[in-house]
């Protein structure tokens, strides 16, 4: 499993809302056309429906918090 | 002997400040001092004269295949020079990837590469700051994908490829416990107890999905009170520990009085001694 790969899908997924819709509407094609091995492809086949939900809008609001300047973090958040 | 105090926020300053007699240390969030003027550092520097401190760090990533920023080590470690303080921690997380900011702690994929990555980066960790963090369990929302141990065991193999020791976070523990359906007591009697020297307490709430509203999720959110079942594993935690502990609760927001934190911190005093009195007399050390 190609790790660096598979956490930058998954950061990807996490955190932007299209990319999401569109993984949910093809998971399979959408890793293979990520670059994922099959393996990899199939455990994104299996996740956690609910929990990618729930993860995917705690972690907005989370961004969201720190952006109004909550929190000072070394790096603005979203996509660089 | 075993040590019990806060998370240092603004909003708690003078609570903390106005009961020193009743908290041990605080736990200061290393990511709110990083690029603040100096006479908030020294603020904190007269602080930490009254009452021991402990640095915590939320943004750095340390459990990922991918090695963290030389940049970002540096950036601790010139406050952890400033500061002294007497100890720091990071989170078995990842939060970035692929250029995009997670916001938050994102529990990685629990496999080989993101043990051996992680190990390398305490490793870095150790070479650029002079110290290894300790490692905190972190809560999730999401079973990680991909992952091929659980969360008991790929603690263990990183705690033992790294030589770090575990901040366990016990709402972490009970979180995860009631999201994914495991016995949290086994946890704790799976995870090397020798490597445990801090424990976290806090609280959070149960969500749901709109499109899911039957199957509910325990969000650590740090808003609520520390639950019960948080207190029983800590009674637990103390009937195994053999190293002194020091207990953080943690609180970022829907501020109580002070006075009830503080009562949440007697009852983990308590929880923690009835746990230890449990314990053979040879191994107590509270």
């Amino acid at each position: 499993m190609n790790s660096p790969l598979f956490e930058a899908f998954l950061a990807k997924i996490y955190v932007d809302a299209k990319a999401r819709t569109k993984f949910l509407s093809d998971p399979s094609g959408e890793a293979e056309r990520a670059g994922l091995s099959p393996e990899e492809g199939q455990a994104l086949q299996n996740i956690d429906w609910v929990g990618l939900k729930l993860a995917s809008r705690s972690f907005e609001k989370k961004r969201l918090r720190h952006a109004r300047g909550r929190f000072r973090l070394p790096y603005p958040f979203g996509r660089k | 002997m075993d040590r019990f105090g806060i998370g240092w926020r603004p909003e708690l300053a003078a609570g903390i400040l106005c009961n020193l007699q009743d908290i041990d240390v605080v736990e200061v969030i290393a990511e709110d001092y990083l690029s603040v003027p100096r006479a908030k550092l020294r603020a904190l520097r007269t602080l930490s004269k009254q009452v021991p401190i402990v640095l915590h760090g939320v943004s750095l990533g340390m459990a990922s295949a991918v090695p963290v920023e030389t940049k970002r080590l540096d950036r601790i470690a010139r406050l952890i020079e400033t500061l002294k303080p007497e100890g720091w921690s990071e989170h078995l997380a990842f939060v970035r990837g692929g250029g995009y900011e997670i916001g938050h702690l994102a529990a990685p994929p629990r496999t080989a590469a993101t043990i051996e990555g992680a190990a390398k980066n305490f490793a870095s960790a150790r070479r650029i700051i002079g110290a290894s963090p300790a490692v905190e369990n972190i809560a999730s929302l999401i079973d990680p994908p991909g992952s091929r141990y659980d969360e008991p065991a790929w603690i263990s193999e990183i705690l033992s490829l790294s030589g770090t020791e575990l901040l366990l976070d016990l709402h972490n523990v009970y979180t995860n416990a009631v999201n994914f359906g495991f016995d949290p007591f086994d946890f704790l009697a799976r995870i090397p107890w020798n490597r445990v020297t801090a424990i976290h307490i806090a609280g959070g709430e149960w969500i749901a999905s709109d499109s899911s509203p039957a199957i509910p999720r325990m969000l650590d959110d740090h808003l609520h009170d520390v639950p019960v079942p948080v207190y029983d594993l800590l009674r637990a935690a103390g009937a195994r520990a053999g190293r002194p502990l020091t207990v953080i609760l943690e609180r970022d927001g829907l501020y109580p009085p002070i006075q009830e934190l503080l009562a949440q911190l007697r009852a983990a005093r308590n929880a923690l001694a009835e746990g230890r009195a449990l314990q053979p007399r040879q191994q107590g050390v509270a």
